[in-house]
């Protein structure tokens, strides 16, 4: 093992030659350079790995051959290495990001460059407390002689902001060295630590408080860091990185380190600094278009979160162990992702976020950046969503619930900005440009992706002992991206036989009602990937994405805990982002989709964790004994609402018509008929549990429910009905769809889960197929508006068959399947005694028929459009799935015992059955009902009929579209005679106050609130570097009163 | 000892204006150093034991009698580490506000807010 | 399920026959009715039956396209299922029609049938005032419905079943046992959505003959006509019939039926003919007010 010493040695030594090197060439120096940086991020990793992989214990190195407090000590532990591993190696990587800048240098940058890693090398290593002063300031006036680096006004500017306000800071840090050392009689940090009783005096407070903050300065706490915002944004991308990362790494690990000197009370003072800065710099960001002060405000960020974190496990006396990987957990995430996104900002040198548009045109380069922003959130399987559970876990079991509350408040609010500028880029207009990549810039961003890729792939594996099962989504997905250069054909088929391959694999597992929905999600996928085959070229991305998803869902079903769940569940959400930001116009639906997903899945994490029970999940379900207090009430809230935002369900509702309708028409299929059947999976789980134990007021909270499902089920409908264009449309109708089947899961009755479970089947089948149908219609007609359409059916007759059979079993007329949904979800309503939600679901099924027949006449009935003329069937892509859910909806038509029988059985275990049969005919406690007689009579009614039409009738002419009775009026233009636009404008004049756009305004006042807040405190943001100079010094002051200093 | 103490919080003080309410540039940088000199001549006076000697090594202090004798050395050695390091950052400090100056003709710090939110 | 099939296809048939009769004729008894009280002779009460003869016989055909054709097949094979699923007369085997298929849902539901067919038909004769008249009718429709399944939802409260049969044996006995008595304000409530349903004054809007010439069937003639005219009556008839079983007791032989279908009738023509039209969206908020009210009253009362 190399001593640790030689780091510095390297270091001193190589930099004083320098000078020499330089004389022979440039090259010679700078290959010195790097060649020093390569032997120290070996050195550290050889520790590094010590500490991993054997039993090796920390080590002291002392000096000058005196022991402490005589001589200065280095401490060379599990945490030094790892830090010393990443510093070193993020400076090997930025030197070579900055080749071509040491190239035309002089030789000075070389130096301070090397003089600036050493420093934090010394800052992370020292035991001493004023060593650690010297290294600091080392690697402070290096800093701000490189921030020179590439001269120019604004960094000269914000160069100095940043050395009255950073020089002042370690005035005070020197300050308080010196109270501790006269209080002390020591330097070393760790007799410190062991005499640490002192603080108790006030002078030993004021020493200890002077020393923390003036650290908690150097890490850019709010307010008090305007000056590092101003460098953050003008120094450039290679020595910026440096700052962001390891110098900030530097200094916390130096804060880490001297920690325990704060008395365990005062703690939570830290941990709301922390939490302070986190909030208020992601909600300032929210208004920033400058793409670097827009980084530098998440660096601030994340660095508070890392402070907080720290404070939050040292106060919870959380095993060393465990802390230890959910702050390295967070470090790592910001340290990869912002070093490397600060390098992509080098090469795309352009300053406000809406240019980064170019990014768009190198799709490498994209998802490079698109990994990281997700790793930046928290995305699994990214470090920082590891850290986040275990976090909030620990959290949730401190009953710290306020503190839950604001980090994932932070969270949401840094997820709004990155996704919202991923968006930007990938939806942008703007054309190509030339974008210069060249090898010496894009290399170390390729190295931190791919050291990214392999944590995030180590951490389940090796930490959270995964089995390759709940990973299967992120195989599915690497596969297909292996194959994304096939023709999507080819890839169509690919991903079935993976889901194939992927149903046979997991069908053991399943068993009752988690094969219906192992039904829904993969079989009917399985289905609905037909139809991608009417894609064109190799469309990429759009299939490892799509494959991504469906295995996701597939692993909800499989999950053995509660972790599982929510890996799958995010993955899943992540996933169905990417594929509703491939729509055209999809970038705001698609933020507002990926803010609810996401604020819904922190519900989730925090309901799991407040829950008493580790394996949320249907597989784990059956493991658990039956207890009272598995899921306490917050825990039973959270993740309710969490599902009830999936299922888009009244109030929650306003992400679902938008990323419905702006997805890729095959996509929206996918999203309305399987994935957001995943919320009603999650509540049948949650409702399984609520079973198992005896909860207070459950009836009360299934009640509610209730009311929740049938108000989404009525205001879907009547919102439907006042659309004009087709797919928002049909995205309120799923809305109203799902909004029954929440209603028929909360009556908690035998019958309201059989009606329920039908409901969701048959809902797969009539939606898809509408959908599917209005995909093929929209791919010919090239408009989403209906009154643009009409008299289609001649031209498209087959789909017209479908939208016929979709719209009747949607409607619940007899014979067809919705009869049965109708007649078992109102026989269930009746049974459990629920009268005024029955009444209220006749009149939304009622305003069902407005919507679908809009739906169907101004599509392909009325008048045919002139520009139409030509338009052909749909591709049979569409049509083969969609013949296929036909022969499915008439099989259960015509014998309902198909479905009914299996899903009573499902839930016999559950609940004591209320139905029978008697041949065909079901009887409930109420009434009864023969689908396959009411099948034959009206086949036998109809067919009758129709024959004596025929024979009556005689021979028929057909006419042409003009030819009709119009009041002695000609009929002017196909345009005008359609009566298609506003359909039901009476019905507005009626009950338009209920569609007033009421939680849509809640939601947009609740987003203009925040981002004016965030405008009007970035305001404290003046300038001015003296402004920002006595911020720090009223920060102290208050502080220091706020802790309760005397 | 107390009064160079107290003395050392006024240099400090008299810094802490200066570097709020200066707006020349080159007077901010003054007042950096003036807190500086408060802060060293702090460091001093605390490592100052009233009635003993320099801690050097001669005649009237040999290794046995040191402890007795002199004030203590770790403050004087750090004082002249912070010293230089003081220097090293007033200095780029300086260099800085003649680059500024070079580039804007300006020496007022309200003259650099640009950069700002 | 003891009668053969073939017989029992054959009763229903004769129960049909019976049923289009009687509903025709009361068509034809209403165009008196309306003639006397405006001051006319009026045309006898067979008129239906010549109408639908002479629509029989009209030689010139024409169509607008499969759906069109197929429009008044639905509407009436709507109309017959919808009384072939109600049990018309207690007790009798051969009205007992094709009861067995369903409960009072599935009549419900069926009603729909025809309509949404009549409505595709109309729909695709790319005449404006169809869709004009369709859009109306739907739009009252899910108001009137709104009452209607409130006052049926009182009944099940009251009665614990959805079985029609079973619902018109609770009420026999005697006439104070009938749900008018004993549950009048959900009969009220029904009675106004059936004035909704029968789309007679103040209801008309939907087919508003001077204004969209009778709405959607505008397009259809001859035997599509003769096809639709006959559904009038049929149509008609079952849901009198309906209301007869819910409300009324129901009908032991068919001399009973007769005249609580008449009497039953006989509300909507009185209204009818005493009071101006409303324009749509004035009837689907008195239908949303006033009936809605009422039942919800019917179900509170029950439920307390």
């Amino acid at each position: 093992m190399v001593n640790p010493i030689m780091i510095f040695i390297l270091f001193l030594g190589t930099a004083f030659l320098f000078a020499l090197f330089d004389k022979i060439h440039r090259k010679f120096s700078f290959a010195i350079l790097q060649l020093v940086l390569l032997i120290n991020t070996f050195i550290a990793g050889q520790w590094l790995y010590k500490f991993v992989f054997t039993s090796q214990t920390p080590v002291m190195i002392f000096t000058a051959g005196f022991k402490p407090p005589f001589s200065i000590n280095l401490r060379m532990g599990l945490e030094e290495a790892f830090i010393l591993f990443a510093v070193n190696f993020v400076g090997l990587l930025s030197a070579l990001y900055l080749s071509k800048s040491f190239k035309h240098s002089k030789v000075y940058p070389l130096v301070l460059y090397l003089m600036m890693i050493m420093g934090v090398n010394g800052i992370v290593m020292t035991r001493d407390l004023f060593n650690l002063f010297v290294f600091l300031e080392i690697s402070s006036i290096s800093t701000y002689a490189l921030i020179a680096l590439k001269e120019n006004e604004q960094r000269l500017a914000s160069g100095f902001k940043y050395m009255i306000a950073s020089g002042l800071a370690s005035v005070f840090f020197l300050l308080g060295t010196i109270f501790i050392y006269h209080i002390t009689g020591t330097l070393n940090i760790d007799q410190i630590i062991t005499h640490k009783s002192f603080v108790i005096t006030s002078l030993g407070f004021l020493s200890v408080f002077t020393l923390m903050m003036s650290l908690i300065i150097e890490l850019k706490p709010f307010p008090a860091n305007g000056w590092a915002l101003d460098v953050y944004q003008t120094t450039t991308s290679g020595v910026v990185s440096i700052i962001a990362v390891a110098n900030s790494a530097g200094v916390f690990y130096a804060f880490y380190k001297l920690l325990p000197l704060i008395p365990h009370n005062q703690l939570l003072f830290i941990a709301g600094i922390g939490i302070v800065s986190f909030l208020f710099s992601n909600l300032i960001a929210i208004k920033q278009t400058d793409s670097r002060r827009l980084l530098g405000y998440s660096s601030i960020a994340q660095i508070g979160l890392l402070i907080t974190v720290t404070a939050l496990t040292r106060y919870l006396h959380v095993k060393s162990s465990t802390s230890l990987f959910i702050i390295s957990s967070i470090f790592l995430s910001n340290f990869i992702a912002k070093a490397g996104l600060f390098w992509i900002a080098g090469i795309i040198k352009k300053t406000h976020i809406k240019e980064w548009a170019i990014l768009r045109f190198k799709p490498g380069l994209l998802i490079i950046f698109g990994v990281f922003i997700f790793a930046l959130v928290g995305i699994p399987p990214f470090p920082n969503f590891w850290a986040k559970w275990d976090l909030i876990r620990f959290l949730a079991l401190s009953k710290l619930h306020i503190w839950i509350i604001l980090i994932l408040l932070g969270s949401l609010l840094e997820a709004f900005y990155l996704f919202r500028w991923f968006g930007s880029i990938v939806r942008s207009e703007q054309n190509e440009e030339q974008l210069l990549q060249p090898a010496y810039k894009t290399v170390p961003i390729i190295i931190f992706f791919l050291l990214l890729i392999i944590i995030s792939i180590g951490i389940p594996i090796h930490i959270y002992q995964f089995d390759i099962l709940p990973l299967l989504p992120i195989v599915g997905l690497l596969i297909l991206s292996i194959f994304d250069f096939l023709p999507s054909k080819l890839k169509a088929i690919i991903s079935m036989i993976i889901i194939a391959g992927y149903t046979l694999y997991i069908y053991p597992v399943l068993s009752g009602v988690s094969l219906v929905f192992a039904f829904i999600f993969l079989a009917g996928s399985f289905i609905q990937l037909i139809a991608t085959m009417s894609r064109k070229g190799t469309d990429k991305g759009f299939f490892p994405l799509l494959v991504g998803m469906i295995l996701s869902m597939g692993s909800l079903l499989v999950a053995r805990s509660s972790l599982e769940f929510f890996f799958a569940w995010e993955l899943m959400t992540i996933t169905a982002y990417m594929l509703v930001l491939r729509g055209r116009k999809a970038e705001k639906p698609a933020l507002l989709f990926i803010l609810f997903s996401l604020a819904g899945a922190y519900l989730l994490l925090s309901g799991l964790s407040y829950a008493h029970v580790i394996n949320f999940s249907l597989v784990g379900l059956g493991t658990i004994p039956i207890s009272a207090h598995m899921l306490p009430i917050t825990a039973f809230i959270l993740i309710v609402v969490a599902f009830l935002i999936k299922v888009g369900a009244v109030g929650f509702h306003i992400w679902l018509p938008g990323s419905y309708a702006e997805a890729e028409d095959d996509t929206t299929s996918f999203m309305s008929s399987i994935l957001s059947k995943t919320g009603i999976f999650g509540m049948l789980i949650l409702l399984l549990f609520l079973l198992k134990m005896n909860m207070h007021h459950s009836a009360l909270f299934t009640s509610m429910l209730g009311w929740i499902g049938i108000f989404t089920v009525f205001f879907g409908s009547l919102m439907a009905i006042f659309q004009e264009d087709v797919k928002y449309l049909l995205a309120y109708s799923s809305m109203g769809q799902l909004g029954y089947i929440v209603l028929c899961m909360a009556a908690m009755s035998h019958l309201g889960w059989v009606s329920g479970l039908y409901l969701a089947v048959n809902h797969l089948f009539f939606k898809a197929m509408i959908l599917l149908a209005v995909a093929g219609v929209i791919s010919r007609v090239g408009t989403r508006n209906m009154y643009e359409m009409g008299g289609l059916i001649k031209k498209m007759p087959y789909s017209f068959i479908s939208v016929l059979i979709g719209i009747i079993a949607l409607s619940g007329v007899p014979p067809l399947s919705g009869f049965g949904a109708k007649w078992l979800i109102y026989t269930a309503l009746l049974e459990k005694g629920w009268y005024f939600r029955a009444g209220l679901s006749f009149f939304a099924s009622a305003i069902a028929f407005l919507y679908l027949f809009r739906l169907i006449h101004t599509i392909f009935l009325g008048q045919p459009k002139p520009q139409h003329q030509n338009v052909k069937e749909a591709s049979p892509f569409f049509l083969i799935p969609q013949f296929l859910f036909i022969f499915a909806i008439m099989a259960i038509s015509m014998f309902p015992n198909l479905i009914i029988k299996p899903l009573s059985t499902f839930i016999n275990p559950y609940f004591a059955s209320t139905i029978q049969w008697q041949g065909n005919t079901l009887y409930s406690s109420l009434g009864y009902w023969n689908g396959n007689l009411v099948m034959y009579v009206t086949m036998g009614v109809f067919m009758l009929l129709l024959i004596w039409l025929i024979i009556s009738i005689g021979r028929v002419q057909k006419v042409k579209q003009f030819n009709i009775v119009f009041a002695a009026e000609r009929p002017f233009k196909p345009t005008t005679t359609h009566f298609a636009h506003n359909f039901y404008a009476h019905y507005k004049r009626a009950l338009g106050t209920f569609v007033r756009p009421v939680t849509t305004g809640f939601w947009n006042g609740v987003g203009e609130w925040i981002s004016s807040a965030a405008g009007s405190i970035r305001q404290i943001y003046s300038g001015n570097g003296q402004t920002y100079v006595l911020y720090i010094l009223l920060y102290f002051i208050v502080l220091y009163f706020i802790m309760g200093g005397k | 000892m107390r009064y160079t103490l107290i003395l050392g919080f006024i240099l400090f003080m008299i810094g802490l204006w200066a570097m709020l309410t200066r707006k020349n540039l080159f007077k901010i940088v003054i007042g950096f150093s003036i807190i500086d000199t408060g802060v060293h001549l702090i460091i001093v006076t605390i490592g100052y034991l009233s009635g003993k000697t320099a801690p050097i090594l001669d005649k009237l202090v040999t290794p046995a009698n040191a402890v007795q004798k002199v004030v203590d050395p770790i403050p004087s050695a750090l004082v002249l580490t912070a010293i230089v390091i003081g220097l090293a950052v007033t200095a780029l400090m300086l260099s800085y506000v003649v680059r500024l100056y070079k580039r804007r003709k300006s020496l007022s710090i309200e003259d650099y807010r640009e950069l700002k939110w | 399920m003891d009668t053969p099939l073939v017989l029992k296809i054959l009763y229903s048939l004769i129960s049909l026959a019976v049923i289009t009769i009687w509903g025709l004729s009361l068509g034809g008894i209403v165009r008196k009715i309306y003639a006397r009280v405006q001051g006319r002779i009026g045309p006898p009460f067979w008129q239906p039956f010549i109408d639908i003869i002479k629509t029989y016989g009209k030689r010139t055909a024409v169509t607008h396209g499969i759906m069109f054709f197929l429009g008044p097949v639905f509407r009436i094979a709507g109309g017959i299922g919808t009384y072939l699923f109600i049990p018309a007369i207690l007790g009798s085997t051969i009205f007992s029609n094709f009861s067995v298929s369903g409960d009072v849902l599935l009549v419900m539901y069926f009603i729909f049938f025809g309509q949404l067919g009549m409505a595709l038909g109309a729909g695709e004769s790319g005449h404006p005032y169809s869709a004009i008249g369709v859009a109306r009718g739907l739009a009252q429709m899910t108001a009137f419905e709104v009452p209607f399944a409130l006052s049926i939802i009182a009944i099940v409260i009251q009665y614990h079943t959805l079985n029609i049969t079973t619902i018109v044996l609770a009420q026999q006995g005697s006439i104070l046992n009938w749900t008018l008595f004993t549950n009048p304000l959900a009969t009220i409530a029904a009675l106004i959505a059936l004035l909704g349903m029968n789309m007679h004054n103040p209801f008309s809007v939907v087919l508003a003959p001077q204004e969209i010439p009778i709405g959607p069937p505008t397009e259809f003639h001859g035997s599509y006509l003769a096809l639709m005219q006959t559904n009038r009556g049929i149509f008609n008839a079952a849901k009198l019939v309906l209301y007869m079983n819910l409300f009324f007791g129901g009908a032991t032989n068919i001399f009973a039926l007769i005249i609580k279908t008449f009497s039953i009738y006989m509300i909507s023509v009185v209204v009818g003919v005493s009071f101006p039209r409303f324009r749509t969206d004035q009837s689907i908020k008195f239908f949303l007010f006033v009936p809605t009210l009422i039942a919800l009253l019917a179900i509170i009362i029950l439920v307390l």
